[in-house]
């Protein structure tokens, strides 16, 4: 037994050494070998990394000397590595920036280059280039995509239902309603994951507060959260709980998303990069959007805004290189591509799609925008006033508190720093 | 460098004497060298980052206590701190009772003699060999409220009623993690256990018993005070892991600790102002976060401390 | 004699209930990864239909699992040998000697223990930076040396204190040195305690995932724990392929308890409590 151990022992002693030898032999190698520049992009989209093998691909073939690598982190974690990096003085020499705040927060702290003289910058419009455009007026990021939030839909469901896209507010409870008492599950939410109700209540909320005008009177101080609209925004989301999934309270995203492709649910409030995951779940899915009807007599409403912005490291040793790389993602030919094996809609206007419902949607979004307006606006504060949001509708949702205390509690986080 | 301590001991000569005299302090160096460097160093600048205010995530100007008067005084900061600390409270109260009281009676059955104990310490072990990140994942798996293994088990034994979104319900949401905690750590738990009562001598019990002590009595007069130094370093151990508490929650929960700050914990809580949260849930404030890291260190370390006092001393008395 | 029966059928249905429910998630998780979705969401509880290697087929095509697995070869048995021999010979000194400092020493080490080295992640980033550590696997080598010896001192030290002086000052009186004493004469009664650090240290290394999250970005010197990360991310949804990406993760620390189980047994009973 003993003899056994003290075996062992000598073996992995004796394997670790020479392991040690091997290891830090190609160690000294790795970086000495090559000659040419090689740029690193740091991004949360670890789904997209095939796309951007292609899109690297094609930028090679106007610069073969740049080498370009696509390095992203999953998601929950890109922010504590990026940080932790970029505070060190390191980090990848262009960096996509999560939108708004939280991405101009590193343009702030002087971790990111200004890019207001970057060749082909002009070509995004004012709204677009807002997202990435720091306090001081300077911008930092090459704008990648647009977002929009909306409710999808199964068309077969609603097909074999006879039911139709809402016109109102009312339309849209009655198709609940319908839904529910045959038996389908009206609306695929979970509330487990803070984030999803954010972004559901951003799809349903500008119905009840009233798009833009409340948007602009929050931000100008004369509403506050408190105030009658946003509260019943609040409200209709409380009531939208009737029709959400059994046991929601336990479901995150998978789930929801699960519930939705195979055709147990009949609606489905997410964004528009699930188009693509949702296909490759299930191919045969017919997949329907509506924008958002009024409950206020107002324009039905598509939440949308811009996404995932792509700014140069400050401390970069190739900032020539990462601008000519940041060029090209201006131009048509990228976001061509990018639209193309992503399906998803650039920010650079004009750029024409294959797919049909991509088109639709992105003809809707401009039709119909509204902003995302706790991450646009509200998305600072510890926590922000975003994930506040989350945090207390999920106390909502729990039973613990109403709608009021919800606004109650916005409101207060929103004064320690919204000071307009 | 491991080599370094075997040869030139042959010979003993005067000279070589005082060579000898002062080498002894070099064993202690490189495990010095080695800590102090990686451990005390980083944690000991981390500190300092706690007199700074920060913006985002640079460096501003020294402002003294202020975090930490903030971390207590201003909301949510004081809420949030004192949920976090009263659910590692419960933490630690039910894995001692839950874990380590179930890892006792299962030591004291494999050391009744009971067959196939090699079998018993095996299986209990073996979910610790898991990444604490796998078990997360597979629990989550497991728990989900319509998928998932448990709630299929319970309705099909006719327990719908009971089936419940286990991670989504504020109410079992914490206990549910502490229980796949406990999953976790009991082979560990039973190990000590069983060590501490192999290490009683067979004759005292004998003794006990003679004297017609047996059952429970035996169990609580004798054998739980003569295992002393296994409790009290189960409790040691078990205090700082719950305190510790991180990898579970965040795996199962997010950095949130939802729902509702539910399953927050104050490694949770460091970790979501010192790093911003997933997908910048908060915004980063690492005086805040750093002065968050001196008070849990502050906790840990007083409250070890005197755990292990009463263990070295007890450790003299016998 | 009736009443010893029962009892020890209590003691039978509780040691096996505790080892249903320790082990039935880990063969749950095994054999759920060769179900595929479908039967996954119908039937979760089942025995899988037939065995079908597809999916580790299509997870070892798209991620270099044998290169995690090397390098979490060679950073948890490092690291391990640095714990081991840097914790021995420092619990020798704590336990062996009474210089004034020792129990200062012994409590600075213990300290260690006491709080997560999370906390100060950035300073470390920095610090493997300067020492151009980044993207290296010296650098979780070294961490996890350093967080391991704390532990590792508490155990050896206990268990130097109970060794018999008198072996000592025989092997001194025959003009040992403190090296040879060291080496030659209290290593080797040592075995059961330095398998427990072994065995603690070896799961603790090989199973992070947070350090390697921070200081590898590269590829091809990820370890296990953390390569996995990524792939959970993308596959959310399929279910199938998150079981099998956790097995396998988890596999390679089963089959080294499996073989060497009865070591890992005795090395952690014999020196946990000392």
């Amino acid at each position: 037994m003993k003899r056994m151990l003290s075996k062992f022992l000598g073996a992995l002693l004796l394997i670790s050494l020479v392991l040690v030898g091997c290891s830090s032999e190609t160690d000294g190698d790795e970086t000495g070998s090559e000659d040419g520049v090689v740029l690193t992009i740091g991004s949360w989209r670890t789904e997209d990394t095939a796309a951007y093998e292609k899109i690297i691909e094609a930028f090679n073939e106007e610069h073969p000397d740049i080498k370009v690598e696509f390095k992203p982190s999953k998601n929950t974690e890109y922010n504590t590595i990026l940080n932790t990096a970029l505070q060190s003085g390191e980090g990848p020499d262009i960096i996509q920036l999560r939108p708004y705040a939280p991405g101009m927060e590193l343009a702030k702290a002087g971790y990111l280059e200004p890019l207001d003289e970057l060749n082909g910058i002009d070509v995004f419009s004012e709204e677009v280039i807002s997202a990435a455009t720091s306090d001081d007026g300077k911008i930092y990021g090459v704008p990648l995509s647009l977002n929009s939030a909306q409710m999808f839909y199964n068309k077969k469901i609603f097909e074999e239902h006879g039911l139709e896209e809402p016109k109102t507010w009312d339309e849209f409870i009655e198709l609940n309603e319908k839904l529910k008492e045959e038996g389908v599950t009206p609306i695929a939410l979970g509330t487990k994951e803070g984030w999803l109700l954010s972004l559901a209540h951003s799809i349903v909320g500008p119905a009840h507060y009233g798009a833009n005008d409340f948007v602009d009177q929050i931000t100008t101080g004369e509403k506050t959260f408190t105030s009658d609209e946003f509260v019943s925004s609040l409200k209709a989301m409380d009531e939208l709980k009737e029709y959400f999934p059994d046991n929601y309270e336990g479901l995150g995203m998978e789930d929801i998303r699960t519930l939705f492709f195979s055709g147990k649910a009949a609606m489905f409030p997410l964004g528009s990069w699930e188009i693509e995951v949702l296909r490759e779940m299930n191919p045969d899915l017919e997949l329907g959007f509506f924008p958002m009807p009024s409950a206020v007599g107002k324009e039905p409403t598509m939440t949308t805004w811009v996404d995932g912005s792509y700014g140069l490291n400050a401390n970069s040793k190739h900032k020539e290189e990462a601008k000519k790389f940041l060029e090209f993602m201006t131009t048509e030919k990228f976001a061509k591509l990018f639209s193309d094996e992503l399906m998803r809609i650039p920010a650079i206007p004009g750029v024409e799609t294959d797919d049909e419902l991509v088109t639709k949607m992105a003809e809707a979004s401009e039709q119909y925008s509204t902003a995302y307006m706790m991450l646009v606006h509200f998305n600072e504060g510890n926590p922000t006033t975003k994930a506040a949001l989350e945090a207390e509708l999920q106390g909502m949702y729990l039973g613990e508190q109403s709608p009021e205390d919800v606004a109650k509690k916005l409101q207060k986080n929103a004064k320690t720093y919204f000071t307009r | 460098m491991q080599l370094e301590t075997k040869p030139n001991v042959q010979t003993g000569t005067k000279q070589k004497k005082d060579w000898k005299k002062w080498v002894i302090h070099l064993f202690p160096i490189p495990a010095l060298a080695i800590y102090v460097l990686f451990i005390i160093y980083p944690l000991f600048a981390a500190f300092t980052y706690s007199l700074f205010d920060w913006q985002g995530i640079k460096r501003g100007a020294f402002i003294g206590i202020e975090n930490f008067i903030s971390l207590f005084t201003k909301q949510p900061f004081n809420d949030m701190f004192w949920n976090a600390f009263q659910n590692n409270i419960l933490y630690f109260v039910l894995e001692m009772i839950v874990q380590n009281g179930i890892a006792f009676v299962l030591a004291y059955i494999i050391y009744k003699k009971v067959k196939g104990a090699e079998f018993f310490k095996i299986a209990y072990f073996l979910p610790r060999l898991l990444s604490v990140i796998i078990v997360g994942f597979l629990w989550k798996l497991i728990l989900n409220p319509n998928f998932g293994a448990l709630n299929v088990f319970l309705n099909k034994i006719g327990l719908e009623s009971w089936a419940k979104p286990w991670l989504g319900d504020p109410d079992t949401a914490l206990i549910a993690i502490i229980l796949v905690n406990s999953w976790f750590g009991l082979g560990f738990a039973v190990l000590i256990f069983l060590a501490g009562l192999q290490g009683i001598p067979t004759n005292l019990i004998e003794a006990a018993r003679l004297d017609g002590a047996k059952g429970l009595t035996l169990i609580c007069k004798i054998i739980l005070p003569l295992m002393a130094p296994a409790i009290t370093i189960i409790t040691v151990l078990t205090f700082i892991h719950a305190f510790e508490a991180f990898e579970l929650v965040y795996a199962m929960e997010g950095s949130m600790g939802e729902p509702y700050y539910s399953t927050d914990t104050l490694a949770v809580y460091f970790y979501r102002l010192a790093f911003g949260g997933s997908g910048g849930a908060s915004s980063v404030a690492i005086g805040l976060g750093s002065a968050l890291a001196v008070v849990l260190f502050t906790i840990i370390a007083t409250i070890s401390a005197v755990f292990l006092y009463i263990l070295r001393k007890r450790e003299v008395e016998m | 004699m009736k009443g010893r029966n029962a009892t020890r059928s209590i003691y039978y249905i509780i040691a096996y209930f505790f080892a249903a429910i320790s082990l039935y998630p880990i063969l749950l998780m095994i054999y759920s990864s060769f179900k595929t979705n479908a039967e996954l969401f119908k039937n979760p509880l089942s025995i899988p239909k037939s065995f079908s290697l597809e999916t580790y087929q299509k997870l070892l095509d798209q991620i270099p699992f044998f290169t995690y697995f090397w390098n979490s070869v060679i950073v948890s048995s490092v690291s391990v040998t640095c714990i081991l021999l840097f914790g021995s010979l420092a619990a020798f000194y704590i336990a062996r000697y009474t210089f004034w400092w020792n129990n200062l020493l012994f409590f600075f080490f213990l300290l260690g223990m006491m709080i997560p080295i999370k906390l100060g992640i950035v300073p470390l980033f920095m610090l493997m930076k300067d020492l151009s550590l980044i993207n290296s696997l010296w650098s979780l080598i070294f961490i996890y040396t350093a967080t391991g010896i704390p532990l590792s001192i508490l155990i050896l030290t206990g268990f130097f204190r109970t060794m018999p002086v008198e072996l000592e000052e025989a092997a001194r009186m025959d003009g040992a040195t403190d090296i040879k004493v060291f080496w030659h004469v209290l290593l080797p009664i040592m075995r059961p305690a330095l398998g427990t650090v072994m065995i603690i240290n070896f799961i603790q290394s090989w199973n992070d995932f947070f350090f390697p999250l921070i200081f590898i970005t590269d590829e091809m010197k990820k370890t296990i724990p953390v390569g996995m990360l990524s792939l959970f991310g993308e596959y959310s949804a399929d279910w199938g392929s998150l079981f099998a990406g956790l097995t396998l993760s988890s596999l390679p620390m089963i089959v080294l308890f499996f073989i060497a189980s009865k070591q890992f047994m005795e090395g952690l009973t014999a020196g946990a409590v000392k």
